[in-house]
């Protein structure tokens, strides 16, 4: 039974039907109030494709190596549309004319159908609320199913204007069998609010077909995939009007009268477009699809009905926000080292809160650490309305590997958070630009032998190996070389003459750029003890300055 | 007479020198002539040293280098972990990194933080000691009263981390938890090192050290 159907024609054609045998694990599910199809008993028929060789479908199937899942949303352009929970129907431009599109249930019952006036439906039913069709709003509804439906399968696709498929051949272990898959997906569109009809099948275009035809299947193997589809009333396939009208014109109603037509004729009447995606359906072509990629960066807004003052409820407004944004990354395997929070108010500009992290981070109570840190000093000059938060790039995560630890060893250090945490907690409260590791350059001037970094810029902290300096340079180093007054060519500090105890060093170079020097560095002492580095430029008529101290 | 004398030490209240010293092992300071001083035989480590100057450049640092050199290359013996960091929360000035390296600190190990005001120093110099990957903390602090500094202590102690202020001579006068206060003075012939209190140790004056 297993043997997918790979033999030629000739070899199959006289051989008699294989008894129907249906399949043990997978139960038949009950019809759901909301699908309006009938139960179809998936069975597994051997191979009848080839019994109508003559026909649209070519005779050898390939195996089906990805299942396909099919989410159709019927009820899309009401559901996303909506904004009250009165009667509501859907209308759009046709013509000059708003004709109704979708009606709910409610005003159905009032007798509003489409393609009705919106004139006349008013008429039928004076309360009903009528919205203009956004399919803007529609595709943000879509992508956003999209985006949900992403921890199902690494592979999700946005087909047409109100279907997505998704690949679950790899995935439909993970989450316990097809059916349990099927549950959970379903329960989760409920949630979400949405109409959905679900169906499996082997090509991406005979799950989409199946599910528009309202059937609840669930076909596995291509061996029953042309005999389901076979029964599939031609409205399933979205098919242009006119070219309905002349199938049906021909006596052709479903997919398999279809199949049936000689493939020359069907591609010169109706052009080759509609017999390659009878082919596609039925797998004998490939079905390249595009991956549906959400975007990488996170940007939600969590909108409140009133302004709000209560900052305990805000940071916890922010927690949620952050949660999100964890499972948001945590879909992805990424991280990102920045976030920032915006919190508007009804007047005037949002307030903005940036974070930042060492390292790419994604854990929500991380974050939520560093918030807290920073939330304590934030100032709120008004009453806030919405919270944003935005992430920064995300980037891949580095795992953290933990040290190995020796318990019960006395003496061991207690180690409460690396060092990225302490860098991360101090940033936090006082700013990127305070904290910072530094390095060195290999250069002569003092000024350029080391530089500064910031730490979240790169930790690893890299040292270049610089040739070893023989004479002593000052522990303190002056910002900038504070001019010092001269008493008979010897420099004077604080009102008292220096005694120059080393020197001096000729530092002369630089000619190549801007930065030029010609100094020559002295270890002068004061009376106070103090040593001190001093310099006298060498470009100028001996003009002292003060750069160290080598405290 | 034993039996009063033993009445009065076991009040609570008499505090004894000797009980304390020796307890820990000191971090050997590089000058001999201090060491001997010192309690342990050199720097107390998991606790709050506070050196009082009159301006800096006179050598604190320089007081310093040996030891800090060593916590920032030894790895301990005894739990195979990485050396410690070395903080400097508010300088008064540049921590120049090749006189550093000439003293032999591991540059990659050295986290400078310049806060904004001196609520904000003792925060930070209380993160870096109570998180257990600094081995030495140095800052300086515009004020620190008492309570501040038994802070500073209690996260040097838990952080295993050792704590070092530098202040003004100014504040011999206050009490503070310190396990060791210095003062430095600085003369023509070089700088004095007084030991002004010593948990475990004597007050005593160093003559020409640095």
């Amino acid at each position: 039974m297993r043997s997918r159907a790979c033999k030629p024609p000739a070899l199959v054609r006289g051989a008699a039907p294989t008894p129907l045998v249906v399949q043990q694990d997978l139960p038949l599910e009950p019809v759901g109030d909301s699908l309006g199809g009938q139960p179809v008993q998936v069975a597994r028929f051997a191979s009848r494709a080839s019994h109508v060789p003559s026909g649209c479908s070519l005779p050898q199937p390939t195996p089906a190596e990805h299942l396909w899942f099919c989410v159709w949303l019927p009820q899309l352009p009401l559901e996303a549309n909506r904004s009250s929970d009165a009667a509501t129907a859907i209308v759009e431009e046709q013509h000059g004319i708003h004709r109704i599109l979708l009606a709910d249930a409610e005003a159905s019952a009032a007798g509003v159908r489409p393609k009705q006036a919106a004139n006349a439906a008013l008429a039928l039913l004076p309360a009903l609320q009528l919205e203009e069709r956004s399919l803007l709003r529609e595709q943000q509804a879509l992508e956003g199913l999209a985006t949900w439906l992403e921890r199902f399968s690494s592979f999700v696709s946005i087909a047409e204007h109100d279907v997505l498929v998704l690949e679950i051949a790899g995935s439909a272990r993970l989450f316990g069998g097809l059916q349990a898959l099927r549950q959970k997906m379903s329960k989760g569109l409920r949630e979400l609010g949405l109409t959905a009809a679900l169906a499996i099948a082997p090509t991406p275009l005979a799950a989409t077909w199946i599910a528009r035809a309202g059937r609840r299947a669930c076909i596995r193997d291509d061996t029953n995939l042309a005999a389901v589809l076979r029964k599939l009333p031609l409205a399933c396939m979205d098919w242009p009007a006119n070219l309905c009208e002349a199938l049906s014109g021909m006596g052709v109603m479903t997919v398999g009268d279809c199949l049936r037509l000689p493939r020359e004729g069907f591609t010169r009447r109706f052009g080759a477009e509609y017999l390659l995606q009878l082919d596609r359906a039925l797998g004998h072509l490939p079905d390249p699809r595009n991956s549906w990629r959400a975007p990488e960066r996170f940007c939600v807004d969590y909108e409140m009905t009133e302004e709000q003052t209560d900052r305990e409820l805000l940071l916890n407004i922010c927690r949620e926000l952050l949660l999100s944004h964890e499972q948001f990354l945590l879909a992805r395997q990424l991280g990102t080292q920045r976030v920032c929070f915006s919190f508007f108010h009804l007047k005037g500009p949002a307030t903005e809160l940036r974070l930042g992290c060492a390292r790419a981070e994604r854990s929500m109570r991380r974050w939520f650490e560093l918030l807290g840190i920073r939330f304590e000093q934030l100032v709120l000059p008004g009453p806030v309305i919405a919270v944003r938060l935005r992430s920064g790039m995300a980037q891949p995560l580095q795992a953290e590997s933990g040290a190995l630890c020796f318990h019960g060893k006395p003496g061991a250090k207690i180690r409460r958070f690396s060092i990225t945490e302490l860098a991360e907690r101090l940033i936090a409260r006082i700013g990127d630009q305070s904290v910072q590791a530094a390095s060195m350059v290999a250069e002569h001037r003092p000024d350029y032998a080391w530089r500064s970094q910031s730490l979240l810029a790169d930790w690893s902290g890299t040292t270049l190996a610089t040739p070893k300096q023989f004479v002593q340079r000052p522990l303190w180093m002056l910002p900038e070389p504070a001019l010092l007054p001269a008493d008979s060519g010897y420099p004077v500090h604080q009102g008292c003459r220096l005694r120059l105890i080393d020197g001096p060093e000729r530092l002369e170079t630089g000619w190549w750029d801007e930065a030029g020097i010609s100094r020559d560095y002295y270890t002068a002492t004061g009376t106070d003890g103090r040593r001190l580095w001093v310099f006298r430029n060498r470009n100028r008529t001996s003009s002292w300055y003060l750069h160290g101290y080598f405290g | 007479m034993s039996s009063s004398l033993d009445k009065i030490l076991a009040n609570p209240r008499v505090w004894r020198g000797r009980d304390q010293a020796g307890r820990q092992a000191g971090l050997a300071s590089g000058y001999p002539e201090l060491d001997r001083h010192l309690p342990g035989g050199g720097w107390p480590r998991e606790s709050l040293t506070e050196v009082l100057t009159e301006h800096y450049g006179i050598g604190e640092l320089r007081l310093l280098m040996p030891a800090l050199a060593r916590l920032s290359t030894e790895t301990s013996p005894q739990d195979f972990t990485e050396p410690g960091w070395i903080a400097w929360v508010a300088p008064p000035f540049q921590p120049y990194p090749p006189a550093l390296q000439q003293c032999g600190i591991d540059l990659s190990r050295m986290l400078i933080v310049r806060p904004r005001d001196d609520h904000e120093i003792l925060w930070s110099a209380e993160q870096a000691l109570s998180s257990g990957t600094c081995a030495a903390v140095l800052l300086w602090p515009s004020m620190l009263d008492d309570q501040a500094s038994r802070r500073l202590q209690l996260a040097a102690e838990k952080g295993r981390s050792w704590a070092i202020a530098f202040r003004p001579l100014a504040a011999r006068r206050q009490s503070s938890a310190a396990a060791l206060r210095l003062e430095l003075h600085a003369s023509g012939q070089g700088t004095r090192v007084h030991i002004l209190k010593s948990r475990g140790g004597r007050p005593a004056v160093i003559n020409p050290l640095i």
